[in-house]
């Protein structure tokens, strides 16, 4: 059974938007996360090392004919991670009586962290 | 309970998950149908059936010919497209839907091609295969693409269940 933990390092706005997008992929491209998620090359590798160095994303590179193919996907332990803090997320809001649902549209920060 | 984030930070959280979530569903999905791949094969299947019904064994070659290789050149875009994020599998509930929806589809759509083909002929309205497939075509494209959104928005409703 998966118990709420809270993840400082999954919870910072960009990396929360690149694991929430890698959580409903198997594998994800490069310049579909770069282009999904809406960051430049070098935040994005900034981002995915972070996460790559927690041991939570596992980044592979490869090529296609002559051209650098790089994807990522969760790890076991950043996807149970995800997971733990989906859980704490909704314990928190679950707590609040369910009274603190954010407003339609609102936009999440972009900053990067 | 963590006391370091607000409840309205930790909702606002919960959103930014489900909103990529179905971001990624609805790329998963367009990336497999892409709008333009409908139209396409639509053009293939009309150049195809007029070549057939020329009844010139040049023009049916070429006829041939132009939709293997349009088919194979289409196919190519769609499937790199479609490996570049696919979908995670317990996300991905519905293929039998999926798989289903797309054969009670093509199955109306073979009636209706075979109905107005036929009736065409009856009449001896010229090429009435040609006019047939192009109604048919049509169809195709309008209502493949209907389908889809369809069978995209289950997924998207379906997902927001799970945790």
């Amino acid at each position: 059974m998966i118990t709420p933990r809270f993840d400082e390092l999954i919870h910072a706005p960009t990396r929360l938007s690149l694991v929430a997008f890698l959580a409903a992929t198997t594998w994800a491209d490069f310049a579909v996360l770069r282009d999904s998620v809406g960051l430049s090359d070098s935040a994005l590798s900034k981002q995915l090392t972070t996460l790559a160095d927690a041991g939570y994303v596992e980044i592979r590179k490869a090529f296609v004919g002559k051209r650098p193919r790089t994807s990522a996907r969760l790890t076991a332990g950043g996807r149970t991670a995800f997971d733990r803090h989906v859980l704490a997320l909704q314990e928190i809001v679950a707590g609040a009586g369910g009274s603190v649902l954010p407003p339609a549209g609102h936009p999440t920060s972009r900053s990067t962290s | 309970m963590n006391d370091r984030i607000e409840p309205a930070d930790a909702a606002r959280a919960l959103s930014e998950i489900g909103r990529r979530r179905e971001q990624v569903i609805r790329r998963a999905v367009r990336a497999a149908f892409p709008g333009w791949y409908w139209w396409t094969t639509a053009v293939l299947m009309i150049a195809l059936t007029a070549s057939v019904e020329s009844r010139r064994g040049v023009v049916l070659g070429i006829g041939i010919t132009l939709f293997v290789a349009g088919e194979l050149i289409t196919s190519v875009p769609v499937s790199r497209a479609a490996r570049a994020a696919p979908l995670r599998r317990d996300l991905d509930s519905q293929r039998r839907e999926t798989l289903v929806g797309l054969a009670t589809f093509m199955l109306v759509l073979v009636g209706v091609l075979l109905a107005t083909a036929l009736s065409l002929k009856a009449a001896r309205v010229p090429y009435p295969a040609t006019i047939g497939v192009t109604v048919t075509a049509v169809m195709f494209a309008a209502g493949g693409q209907t389908l889809m959104r369809y069978l995209t928005a289950i997924l998207v409703r379906r997902s927001g269940r799970q945790p």
